[in-house]
């Protein structure tokens, strides 16, 4: 009983204890700050701080681990063994700090025009030198070449209209917008690759090479699908890392891959651990756990493209609706925080602090009556305003369970209010598929922190969400312009608050449940893990001496 | 003239089943694009970029095209590249047949002998209590959802006795070749194998009981009988060699899954197989490897039916006639 209790408690503060504390972290001028991670055993065991070989699973191919074949934030930890950004961690956190860069300077009043000093000494892993012409090249096959996840930061958001390499260590880049967080955000972003490597490289996509970095591993073999081998990159400028080779192996299967933590065939498992595991391993002898900030989201999507839920006014109705804090207890077992904060992330440095998303049923009845849609036939469910049937389909992926019992959920609640709608399941790919031709309703969805802590990232998600608009919404449209012509930090955050008021009031998307990401790894293998918001523990800072790690790792506490 | 008749019929199946296997993927919703490119990506991509992506893979070209392109690799072993691996599928497919082969020529093997032994002693004791044990223990564990019985075996074997890897082919620090590294091979392979059989030795079960004793109550077993020959003659020499003919059919046409990889036990165990390439295809919407693998599985079925066909009049005379 006493145990069950202490697990509890202890998720319990995983779940609040958080977020008191994140008041007093300094953030800057945003105001809003990543809550600090948390240790979630019950017991800190002292393990070695650097080791020989660790082996980590993973679930999300990496291909050859390059920017082509690594596109999103289940696995980009894995791209950032090789390479480095100008500026580390991340675009997350608001205070990166230079790393390729040593000096990111705005040179134009309305931040058109940065000029960027590279570090000296820093060499590629084949032994040649990191030059100018290498991040010029960057930019440039990023504006000119195939799109990938990051090439948005050349080719469209702003467009780079001129990249000039100035001296060995120095670029220009000039954009035809401004570009007010440059340094913060694409600077905090983009992965530098090699001119030599890649400028004869037409289609990235079938280039099967080792990709060469700057960063502190090397990879020397893999198979994709089946494992990757680093070794210790002994000349980083950094600092050599602690461990010296680190293999991951590819376990697709979640319980295979927490068996083979449990049973040591593995140090440390690249995905967070299921809710009802974690409170299985609270006192595990042989596991620690971290709650590590991930930024990731649950949210329910709404096609606008489709009426009618063009009309602003249904789809206030649908967020007044829907009950959010439900969804964490039973779903996620608490382990998180319930969307009542709406979108961007809760925890980004982006985001507008007191946003909120209120459940509110009889306001949402109140909209729903006066725009029509009532119920004329007495089944107590509502018809549209033509009295034809309302039947919306509510999709979810069927490789996701939990997304499952929240799209139930969303349909009870909906109905409370009316509203009907028919849950369906289909195979990833496919909802894919339909979410790219805007062929549904309703739609359960999970969220990358590129997609929901990153500013420039929302401003693309609203953009092309305003493409599709079935109607275009003028006054959102106009919020837009103004941000992408807004030259300076603080009335570019300030419009970008702006445009989050106007979303969370007159939602596409609807925030569900902001996870809380619990990673595990065996302490007696290695156990100087620290986290870094967006990426968890398992990345290259946890691999660097301490001396090297700067101020890239988020405040851990319990530990 | 027989002989004509019957490679006309195996080009004509041949040619079909091409035919599905191409349309097949291209008939399921979506493109590669949602795998090649994130959703926040996508969101902001012209319909211009998108064809732009596509045209990387000769996926902009007309249906038509992407068919003839295809049947001529067919012929010439150029298969494509595999937009999920960059690598051709030819490689890609070759690399993984033989870790399929492994697993399921001894999951088929295994469950052929088990499921016949089994089987042909059932039928034996028709109707007594070890008879209807058996058939409930069999059937149970053939009707159990080879993932669920999977998960058991690694539960069990690894997470509590700690016997057995759970996950993998190869152990990865071995050196190739070594004894370290066959002896890896060999105990990743026993649960994987285990599922496998398992979930196959109840289908070869159910075809040995029922032929044999479908061969018990032939007039000929009667006949021999009443002549005196002895229970155990009777048994092995007259009523097996005839039942033996479906249970041999069985086994045969099972040759012809072999290649077909097994989609849920290789990825459960992380086994790198073409059950695997088959998930991978699936989620990428890669329709040339989709392709590369179906070309292989449609093989391996006609080379099996065309093995029973031509092996058939060896076992059982009637059929020369």
């Amino acid at each position: 009983m006493l145990r069950t209790l202490s697990r509890f408690a202890s998720l319990a503060l995983i779940a609040t204890g958080g977020s008191a504390l994140a008041q007093g972290v300094a953030v800057g001028e945003s105001g809003n700050a990543v809550e600090p991670a948390r240790f979630v055993s019950e017991v800190n065991n002292a393990g070695p701080t650097e080791a020989e070989r660790l082996t980590l699973g993973m679930w999300v191919s990496a291909g050859n681990v390059t920017t082509y074949t690594i596109g999103n934030s289940w696995n980009d930890w894995v791209l950032w063994l090789v390479y480095d950004k100008l500026r580390e961690p991340s675009p997350y956190v608001g205070n990166s700090q230079d790393w390729l860069a040593t000096d990111i300077v705005q040179v134009s009043d309305d931040a058109t025009v940065w000029d960027i000093t590279l570090r000296d000494g820093v060499m590629w892993h084949d032994g040649t030198p990191f030059t100018a012409e290498d991040v010029a090249f960057t930019f440039e096959y990023y504006r000119e070449g195939p799109p990938n996840r990051w090439t948005h930061h050349a080719s469209s958001v702003p467009r780079m209209v001129g990249i000039e390499v100035l001296g060995p260590l120095t670029v220009r880049l000039t954009s035809e917008k401004p570009m007010p967080n440059f340094d913060r955000i694409t600077a905090a972003d983009l992965p530098i690759i090699q001119k030599a490597q890649w400028e004869g490289v037409e289609n990235p996509r079938e280039f099967t090479e080792i990709g060469i970095g700057t960063g502190p591993y090397r990879l020397v073999d893999y198979e994709a699908d089946r494992f990757y081998r680093f070794e210790a990159n002994e000349n980083y400028w950094r600092g050599a890392p602690v461990v010296q080779h680190l293999d991951l192996v590819m376990i697709k299967d979640p319980q295979t891959m927490f068996t083979a933590l449990k049973t040591g065939e593995i140090d440390g498992a690249a995905r967070p651990v299921p809710p009802e595991l974690v409170l299985e391993w609270i006192d595990d002898p042989d596991i620690e756990m971290i709650s590590a900030p991930t930024l990731w989201g649950a949210w329910l999507d709404i096609n606008v493209a489709r009426a009618p839920f063009d009309d602003r006014e249904l789809r206030r109705a649908i967020t007044l609706a829907v009950d959010t804090a439900p969804m964490l207890e039973r779903i996620m077992l608490g382990q998180g925080k319930p969307g009542t904060h709406s979108w961007p992330h809760v925890d980004s440095f982006w985001t507008k602090p007191d946003l909120a998303a209120p459940h509110d049923p009889a306001t949402a009845m109140a909209i729903l009556d006066e725009r029509g849609y009532v119920d004329t036939d007495g089944d107590g469910m509502r018809e549209l305003p033509d009295g034809s049937p309302l039947v919306w389909d509510l999709k979810i992926a069927s490789n996701q369970p939990l997304f499952l019992r929240a799209a139930e959920m969303v349909g009870d609640q909906l109905a409370e209010v009316g509203l009907r709608v028919a849950v369906e399941s289909v195979d990833p790919g496919t909802l894919s598929a339909l979410w790219r031709t805007r062929e549904f309703d309703l739609r359960i969805a999970d969220i990358t922190p590129h997609g929901i802590a990153d500013q420039d990232m929302l401003i693309i998600l609203y953009r092309g969400d305003a493409g599709r608009e079935l109607v275009f919404d003028e006054q959102k449209a106009a919020i837009v312009e103004r941000w992408l012509d807004a030259p300076t930090r603080e009335e570019r955050l300030a419009v970008s608050y702006e445009l989050q008021e106007y979303q969370t009031r007159y939602p596409n998307r609807v925030m569900l449940w902001y996870p809380e990401s619990t990673f595990a790894y065996r302490w007696d293998a290695f156990d100087n893990y620290i986290p870094s918001a967006g990426y968890g523990i398992f990345h290259k800072y946890s691999f660097l001496p301490e001396d090297a790690r700067g101020d890239v790792a988020d405040p851990l506490l319990g530990n | 003239m027989v002989w004509l008749r019957t490679a006309a019929a195996y080009i004509a199946v041949v040619a079909i089943a091409l035919t599905i296997n191409f349309a097949l993927p291209r008939l399921a919703p979506g493109d590669p694009l949602s795998f090649l490119l994130p959703e926040d990506v996508l969101a902001e991509m012209t319909e211009a970029e998108e064809r732009r992506v596509l045209a990387e893979f000769g996926l902009d070209r007309p249906i038509p095209v992407q068919f003839a392109d295809y049947a001529a690799g067919v012929f010439t072993g150029d298969l494509g590249v595999s937009l999920r691996y960059g690598a051709p599928v030819m490689d890609v497919v070759m690399d993984r047949l033989p870790w399929t082969l492994l697993l399921m020529g001894w999951a088929l093997a295994l469950s052929s002998l088990l499921g016949t032994a089994l089987g042909v002693m059932a039928a034996r004791r028709r109707g007594e209590v070890r008879d209807v044990g058996t058939t409930v223990l069999v059937l149970a564990l053939g009707s159990a959802p080879v993932f669920w019985v999977a998960m058991l075996l690694i539960t069990l074997f690894s997470a509590r006795l700690g016997w057995l890897p759970s996950f993998g082919a190869v152990p990865l620090m071995a050196r190739p070749g070594s004894w370290e590294y066959v002896a890896g091979i060999a105990e990743r392979l026993v649960l994987p194998v285990t599922a496998l059989t398992i979930a196959q030795t109840a289908g070869v079960w159910l075809t040995a009981r029922s032929a044999m004793a479908v061969a018990l109550a032939r007039d000929y077993v009667t006949v021999a009988r009443a002549k005196g020959v002895p229970e155990r003659a009777v048994f092995w020499r007259h009523a097996l060699r005839n039942a033996m003919l479906p249970i041999y059919t069985n086994v045969t046409i099972g040759l012809g899954s072999l290649l077909g990889g097994a989609l849920v036990v290789e990825t459960v165990f992380s086994w790198p197989g073409i059950g695997q390439l088959v998930v991978a295809g699936v989620e990428a919407r890669d329709y040339n490897l989709l392709q590369g693998v179906f070309l292989v599985a449609t093989l391996s079925v006609v080379a099996a039916n065309l093995l029973a066909d031509l092996t058939y009049p060896l076992i059982d005379p009637r059929v020369r006639r």
